[in-house]
């Protein structure tokens, strides 16, 4: 991966620019270097790089302050919920303010009569289901990350997580934000009503990764708790048997809650971790959740049942109780810790693929590992053919990130050669960012890029993600120039 | 005034690289069921697509659909029946509402529109189903966005932008949508004789219940007739719960249970008047302008107070009033719209009335600042439908 240099005019301003924000914010500058290194990076853990400055805002008004001041002074801005991002979607840039989100942290109105949550952004996703839940409510989007992940963050990349295959991502359960845009003006977008009044700007800010503008406040609507939540466990001997499964459980017309995979060496990883009692000796395990009223749960477990018999599995179980569905949950949601334990290091891949290519694309990734000579490991969100294979890799060996990177790509060309896509859920960030013309044409990024001009013409926020070339905003005539300068003169292009 | 008709996707290009160079505008037609909603404008020329038409690819198993932008929206659903599959936003046939035939738009025209159905309730609006697309840009470029899978984030997700634009960011050229099985069967339930306030509050309790709605609408005394739905008294709470038969018993049960106290009828032709409540029927037949109005939920009584339409019904547990008021209520109703955290929408009227009063609420200057960025990043003459939307976009 080759970053851009940083700007050595803004480097040299460091004091004056340091000056600059702690006349916005009476607290929360952090400037020396151990402070910094506390926000020197997010979960995409191989790339590591403090920020020139970073600043804790508490209210909007003072996000508003301190884009003004970025914009007038020419500097990047990234911005930052709780760093779990795992496409570095947070990575600080050494020329960079750093704006980091965790103080605002309010739950601003739960509005149960029209099932909705208002909340800043550094509320955390799981906080928002906590607040509901009294009162039969819940929030579908629920990443794995969810117990740190923060709302604005999950805005930022449209989160999903296990339950999205019925209930949808992010932007399907995004009524409205307030953005602050680059020079500081903030606009509401949505709100609480179901259509949007002009364009759909809502839609195209979730999963802008930051580079759009800055959310300060989120409406997210909240779904009433079904009766009935039922979770079955089918064992295969076989992995490409599974995959199968899955794509006759959504051929057969059934959209369970969630529907995931995991593989042998993720059940023994987090057997040895947190014992939620997956069959040892399976190549590949499914967890399906069915939820409805009883009659359509018990249909939906009857026909799965037959499915997965007929697709090759030995073992089928319901969880017998509340407590042991949550342990097979709880395995699920430990996988990235538990396989942490194996390997010094992991990348998560995250391309899907339609349903139908599970078995053929599972067993190519077997191959792709041997060529690489790197171990790897599956667990996905089977249901949408969301994949997440880990490679595992250690970053001390000389050539093993590049290695394990390079497995990578190929798995995510293998994604979109079968028709699928990038990114699933974690964002294109920096680490996909050069795969994009895999997927998208140059005219097909141009269009893209100048819909990030119309937001943010001189690409001070969060530049150097997404995309792979930054072009400047000059076909509208929106090129901004500092000081005769154009925006990144240094900036590779790929 | 010229009329150019394209055969396919070439001409298409070489029809905008030709308009670009004129610097001439033009109005995008399909089969032109929609003209009359939105902005009026002064477009002297037109550019008809319907020839952009069939289905290119319906992997049922995947539940996913590709069509051409002007595929008739009555040959996707007749294809996804057979499969007993639907599209989840439900889209409804405003057509004769407008003078122009039933059933007869096209896809790319129901996006376009945002022209969401009772079930949008339940699967969400047309932008929640629009997975990728394919497009002219006002460049003369084919560019595609998005892509064929449900969960996708790679890159912006200009999909939904082009939903609800009014064909003012570009001609869509293939559209890819995912798809819904259809449940085996339906039920309407009609609760009679309930007020506006009590009405709407039921409404909200079935649609805060887990039972999965997939229509929630209200009919007062004055819109009732064309629904036929017999004697309502003050007014009609319709709700419709989906399943298999065993499934859907134990809904209605379940609604009969929260509504204890309540009579709770089935209605024998429900798909039909939720269709029609989609199609806003209760105004068919009569002439007068059109509001609509989207708003929370919870405010949905009090803005029909405040409003005080002689004919008026709500769909959506209230998140979408249909007023009959004139145009000339424009300042009236956006008053109350934004008192309520919503927006109005002048949904039917003359072409005068949708040039001198805005057809869709006014946006802050920001936004609106913002709205002519997003416009000219996809179309810097301004040769797409100008003006269709807001004056200038």
């Amino acid at each position: 991966m080759l970053f851009a240099p940083p700007d050595p005019d803004i480097l040299a301003r460091r004091g004056k620019i340091l000056a600059g924000l702690r006349g916005i914010l009476s607290d929360g500058v952090v400037s020396e270097p151990a402070g910094l290194a506390a926000f020197d990076g997010d979960a995409l853990t191989a790339y590591r790089q403090a920020p020139l400055a970073c600043v804790l805002p508490r209210t909007r008004d003072e996000v508003s302050a301190l884009l003004r001041f970025a914009s007038a002074e020419g500097i990047p801005v990234i911005p930052r919920g709780a760093g779990t991002s795992l496409s570095g979607g947070a990575l600080p840039r050494a020329d960079a303010i750093l704006i980091g989100l965790g103080r605002m942290n309010r739950i601003v109105e739960i509005d149960l009569e029209n099932r909705c949550v208002v909340a800043e952004p550094g509320v955390t996703n799981l906080a928002i289901g906590r607040a509901v839940e009294k009162d039969g409510f819940y929030y579908a989007p629920d990443p794995s990350s969810q117990i740190a992940c923060t709302v604005g963050g999950n805005v930022a990349e449209n989160s999903g997580g296990i339950h999205c295959l019925k209930y949808g991502i992010t932007t399907n359960n995004l009524l409205g934000v307030e953005l602050a845009l680059p020079g500081g003006e903030r606009v509401q977008l949505g709100g609480k009503t179901m259509q949007p009044g002009g364009l759909d700007l809502l839609g195209v800010v979730a999963g802008s990764e930051g580079l759009l503008g800055i959310v300060v406040e989120a409406t997210l609507r909240i779904l009433p708790k079904p009766p009935v939540t039922r979770t079955v466990m089918a064992a295969f001997r076989d992995v490409p048997c599974a995959g199968l499964c899955v794509a006759n459980v959504i051929a057969a017309g059934i959209i369970p809650a969630a529907m995931e995979f995991m593989d042998r060496r993720c059940i023994d990883a987090v057997e040895d971790y947190c014992r939620p009692g997956y069959p040892r000796g399976a190549e590949g395990i499914l967890l399906i959740e069915l939820d409805g009223v009883e009659a359509e749960v018990t249909d939906a477990v009857a026909q799965i049942e037959d499915i997965a018999r007929a697709a090759g599995a030995y073992e089928f179980r319901a969880a017998a109780d509340e407590a042991e569905r949550a342990r097979l949950w709880a395995g699920r949601k430990a996988a990235f810790p538990a396989m942490g334990r194996l390997a010094p290091d992991m990348l998560c891949m995250d391309g899907t693929i339609p349903r139908g290519k599970l078995p053929e694309v599972l067993a190519r990734m077997a191959e792709l590992s041997e060529r690489h000579g790197l171990g790897f490991c599956n667990v996905f969100h089977a249901g949408d053919g969301n994949l997440h294979p880990l490679i595992i890799f250690d970053v001390m060996k000389p050539g093993e990130l590049a290695r394990a990177e390079e497995f990578g790509a190929e798995i995510l060309k293998l994604c979109v050669d079968v028709g699928g896509v990038l990114t699933g859920e974690h964002g294109v960030g920096v680490e996909k960012r050069d795969l994009m013309p895999l997927m998208f044409s140059d005219t097909d990024l141009a269009q893209q890029g100048r819909v990030k001009c119309a937001f943010d013409s001189a690409s001070l926020l969060n530049p150097g993600k997404v995309f792979p070339m930054l072009s400047a905003c000059v076909e509208q005539g929106h090129m901004h120039v500092t000081g005769g300068r154009v925006p990144y003169p240094n900036l590779p292009r790929f | 005034m010229a009329h150019f008709a394209i055969a396919d996707e070439t001409q298409l290009v070489e029809a905008v690289r030709a308009a670009r160079e004129a610097r001439a505008p033009f109005e995008i037609v399909g089969r032109g069921t929609k003209r009359a909603y939105g902005r009026a404008t002064s477009i002297a020329n037109t550019l008809d697509v319907s020839a952009l038409s069939g289905i290119l690819a319906y992997e049922h198993d995947e539940l996913v659909i590709t069509a051409r932008a002007a595929t008739p929206l009555s040959e996707i659903e007749a294809l996804l029946n057979q499969r007993q599959q639907r599209l989840g936003f439900d889209p409804a046939d405003w057509g004769p509402l407008f003078g122009e035939r039933a059933n007869a738009g096209t896809i790319g025209g129901a996006l376009s529109a945002n022209t969401d159905g009772p079930a949008r309730l339940r699967f969400g609006a047309a932008r929640d189903h629009l997975l990728g697309y394919r497009a002219v840009n006002g460049l003369g470029e084919v560019y595609k966005a998005g892509g064929r899978v449900v969960k996708n984030v790679t890159g912006f997700d200009l999909s939904k932008l082009m939903c609800g634009a009014m064909g003012t960011l570009g001609v869509l050229t293939e559209v890819t949508l995912r798809v819904y099985p259809r449940a085996p069967e339906s039920a309407t339930l009609i609760v009679r004789d309930v007020g506006t306030e009590d009405g709407f509050a039921l409404l909200r309790r079935v649609w805060s219940s887990p039972f999965e709605p997939t229509g929630l609408a209200y009919i007062p005394d004055c819109a009732a007739k064309p629904f036929a739905l017999g004697d309502c008294g003050q007014g009609a709470a319709l709700m419709r719960v989906e399943g298999a038969a065993e499934p859907l018993k134990e809904k209605i049960a379940a609604l009969r249970t929260l509504l204890k106290g309540r009579a709770l009828d089935r209605v024998d032709n429900g798909e039909a008047i939720l269709a029609q409540i989609g199609a806003g029927a209760a105004f068919l037949g009569r002439d007068g302008d059109i509001w609509r109005l989207s708003v929370p939920q919870a405010s949905a009584a009090s803005c029909v107070e405040r409003a005080n339409a002689p004919i008026w019904f709500a769909d959506w547990a209230g998140g979408l009033l249909w007023l009959g008021l004139p145009a000339t209520s424009a300042t009236a109703l956006r008053a109350i719209g934004a008192r309520a955290g919503g927006h109005a929408t002048l949904f039917r009227a003359s072409a005068e009335s949708r040039a001198s009063v805005p057809v869709f609420q006014s946006e802050s200057a920001a936004h609106a600042t913002l709205t002519k960025s997003v416009k000219a990043a996809f179309d810097p003459l301004a040769l797409f439908n100008p003006g269709r939307m807001f004056e200038g976009v």
